[in-house]
């Protein structure tokens, strides 16, 4: 698709408000132009060094800390073949362990929340406390050697950040805040603690996590996957940053995309932004691509009589998309008003498949109700619900994307300068696994 | 068929884009000299550069159709550059959309009171002239239900009302007045692209209810205004005409 123009986007000054979210573009990388190859996608040899390397190595996004509320509250999650119990405790902090009973290595809960204090082994009801330790071991008395010598459950590196909870199943894994490096400092000022988890879904899709992240880590695919949005962002001048192992873009929201041109009609996704923050689409006289300015002005003017608190954020996070990869597998759509986060989770055994997950989050209005907390929404393979139209445009491409990458005819992948977010992705990866 | 058009004086406000500039792309082509006008002046001037060595002569300036003054001047002007007006094709609109009462305002000030104003600078101008055409471009969406109760398809109506009372008002200067309403006509850079990407679905359902399965063409909406603004078509006053492709589904009797 030709590109008719270049458009002027209007930038926001970081010294107006230097504690923001850093806006600075990191140097250029030199990441060649080397095809990666496809073995990383298909390969179960691959698949298990990623799980000796990544996945048993790093800090994994666990949940919300208001998932899980109350002391005995707990989130039961998966990554590949091992499970994991995060536990809310009595002193308000949080601990992680592996979801193993010590008896017969019996799973004490299936994926999901819930409250168990004490937890209860349903196999011979060995009893552990919200803080893993032993409450009751039935007959310990016939156990010779008594108690196991732990305390209790296997316990796991657990830490917060920006609003979540975060464990490694490495017990010799770097602090969280070393992990995150640069990072720090970019989601604080979106103060996502206000902002109201509203859509938990997890979809089994047929295709490697890594072909899902990499879909959303490049603008490219725009144009010719999601049409509609041409008439709703910037897909091409982006802002591409890479970190240590966590990379960015920084996508202009509210203009039109150098593909296309005014048709003299507001567009419905742009309409429905000016709805957003408030503005009557009727009444906005501007050009189509003042359409950005115009709302960050306007939200920025309205925000105390909306109930919204944007004093840390810059003008333009008030309309664009902070596009964030969190190495290895979350990938965030982060804005003022809301966050979209998906967690990109390998299957246990089979690189041609994964778990997706939804994490939708909205902004609260200062004093406005909460929605109650939503329930977990499982989509198994081949399922037809919608899971909204750009996610549907993506999936689409993913299954067929596993199935070709699995053909003789071809290598790997060919990339471009935009994509060079998966460039930088898969040298990490390198990184971790040493090839 | 020789529609009698060579040398013929045209006037089409906001023409440097899609249906109105096929007109005045076909009209030039047919020896007419036209006058053309939009918001920019770059857009005017590439037009020009454009339709420069055709039969006709097409001319024009900057100039924003919803201002009075503006307008006005501009519409005396061309008047007095081409010499007379034969024919007048206002097909201006602030377009769809239902978000408040301000739609109503700006299809009432676009869509209705620039017409009515162009009728009654240039309507003296083609009396001088012996006679004319004046051709509104309508729209299928006042004849039938489409797209929601909104202003653009109710105010493009109201120019259908205004046509035929104005056509039993000017017939004996020897004027015929006549709407042309085309129903959702594809290209690039209109609206029906912009839908396309953004409501694919119902641009789907919309291509669907065409007999044909496609959406009309700049062109052939074109050739039936050239055809309705013509001297062949003298005999043609206060008419609607739909052009569709069988889209709209009522009996015209």
């Amino acid at each position: 698709m030709k590109v008719i123009r270049k458009n002027k986007i209007v930038r926001s000054d970081p010294e107006a408000n230097p504690n923001g979210t850093p806006m600075e573009r990191t140097p250029e990388a030199e990441l060649g132009s080397s095809v990666i190859p496809k073995e990383r996608y298909t390969s179960k040899e691959f698949m298990q060094k990623e799980w000796d390397s990544i996945w048993s190595k790093v800090w994994l996004l666990g949940c919300r800390e208001d998932q899980i509320p109350e002391p005995g509250d707990y989130i039961c999650t998966n990554i590949g073949k091992e499970s994991v119990l995060i536990v809310r405790q009595h002193n308000g902090g949080f601990k992680a362990f592996h979801n193993v009973c010590m008896h017969r290595g019996n799973r004490l809960a299936d994926e999901g929340v819930g409250h168990a204090n004490p937890f209860v082994c349903g196999y011979h009801g060995w009893k552990y406390g919200s803080d893993g330790t032993f409450v009751d071991i039935p007959d310990l008395e016939t156990f010779p050697q008594g108690k196991p010598p732990c305390s209790g459950l296997s316990e796991l590196p657990c830490d917060t950040w920006a609003s979540f909870v975060w464990f490694s199943l490495n017990t010799e894994v770097e602090p969280l805040k070393e992990y995150l490096g640069e990072l720090i400092g970019h989601f604080e000022p979106y103060h996502f603690e206000r902002m109201a988890m509203t859509r938990w879904v997890t979809a089994e899709w047929n295709c490697n996590w890594k072909a899902a992240v990499d879909a959303f880590a490049e603008s490219y695919h725009t144009a010719q996957t999601h049409p509609q949005l041409l008439w709703y962002l910037e897909d091409l001048d982006l802002q591409i940053d890479l970190y240590d192992r966590h990379s960015r873009y920084l996508v202009p929201f509210g203009l039109l995309s150098p593909r296309v041109d005014s048709v003299g009609e507001i567009p419905p996704p742009l309409k429905a932004m000016l709805r957003g923050a408030g503005i009557d689409p009727a009444s906005y006289e501007g050009s189509m691509n003042d359409i950005r300015v115009a709302v960050q002005q306007y939200k920025r003017a309205t925000q105390e009589e909306q109930g919204k608190d944007f004093s840390e954020l810059h003008d333009e996070q008030l309309t664009d998309d902070y596009n964030y990869l969190v190495f290895p597998n979350v990938t965030t759509n982060t804005h003022s008003d809301d966050l979209m986060l998906f967690r990109h989770r390998p299957h246990p055994e089979d690189p041609n498949k994964m778990l997706f997950d939804i994490w939708m989050f909205e902004l609260i209005p200062e004093g406005e109700e909460w929605p109650p907390l939503p329930e977990h929404d499982f989509r198994p393979a081949g399922s037809t619900r919608s899971l909204g139209m750009v996610i549907d445009q993506d999936a689409s491409n993913l299954a067929t994307v596993q199935q070709g990458m699995n053909s003789a005819g071809f290598n790997g992948l060919w990339l471009s300068d935009q994509e060079l977010r998966l460039r930088h992705f898969h040298k990490t990866i390198t990184e971790y696994v040493g090839e | 068929m020789d529609l009698g058009l060579k040398g013929k004086r045209v006037v089409i406000p906001a023409s440097t884009k899609g249906i109105l500039r096929r007109v005045v792309d076909q009209l030039v082509d047919e020896g007419c000299d036209v006058a053309i006008c939009s918001r920019s002046e770059d857009t005017v001037a590439r037009a020009l550069r454009e339709l420069s060595g055709g039969k006709g002569t097409a001319i024009g300036r900057a100039c924003d159709v919803n201002n009075k003054e503006d307008y006005e001047a501009w519409l005396e002007e061309m008047a007095e550059q081409l010499g007379g007006v034969d024919i007048f094709v206002p097909g201006v609109s602030a377009g769809g959309g239902a978000d408040s009462e301000r739609n109503w305002w700006k299809s009432f000030e676009v869509d209705v009171l620039s017409t009515v104003r162009g009728c009654e600078v240039l309507i003296p101008h083609m009396k001088e002239s012996g006679g004319g055409a004046i051709t509104f471009i309508t729209t299928t969406a006042s004849v039938e239900t489409f797209g929601g109760p909104q202003a653009y398809n109710a105010m493009k109506g109201s120019l259908l009302v205004y046509a035929k009372q104005l056509s039993q008002e000017v017939g004996r200067d020897g004027i015929r007045v006549n709407c042309v309403s085309p129903g959702p006509i594809y290209f690039e850079g209109g609206v029906w692209q912009m839908l396309k990407d953004t409501m694919a679905k119902w641009f789907a359902k919309v291509e669907k209810d065409h007999p044909s399965g496609r959406l009309g063409t700049p062109e052939e909406v074109s050739n039936c205004v050239l055809f309705i603004s013509s001297p062949a078509a003298s005999w043609v006053s206060g008419t609607n005409l739909i052009v569709d492709g069988g889209f709209t589904k009522r009996v015209q009797f």
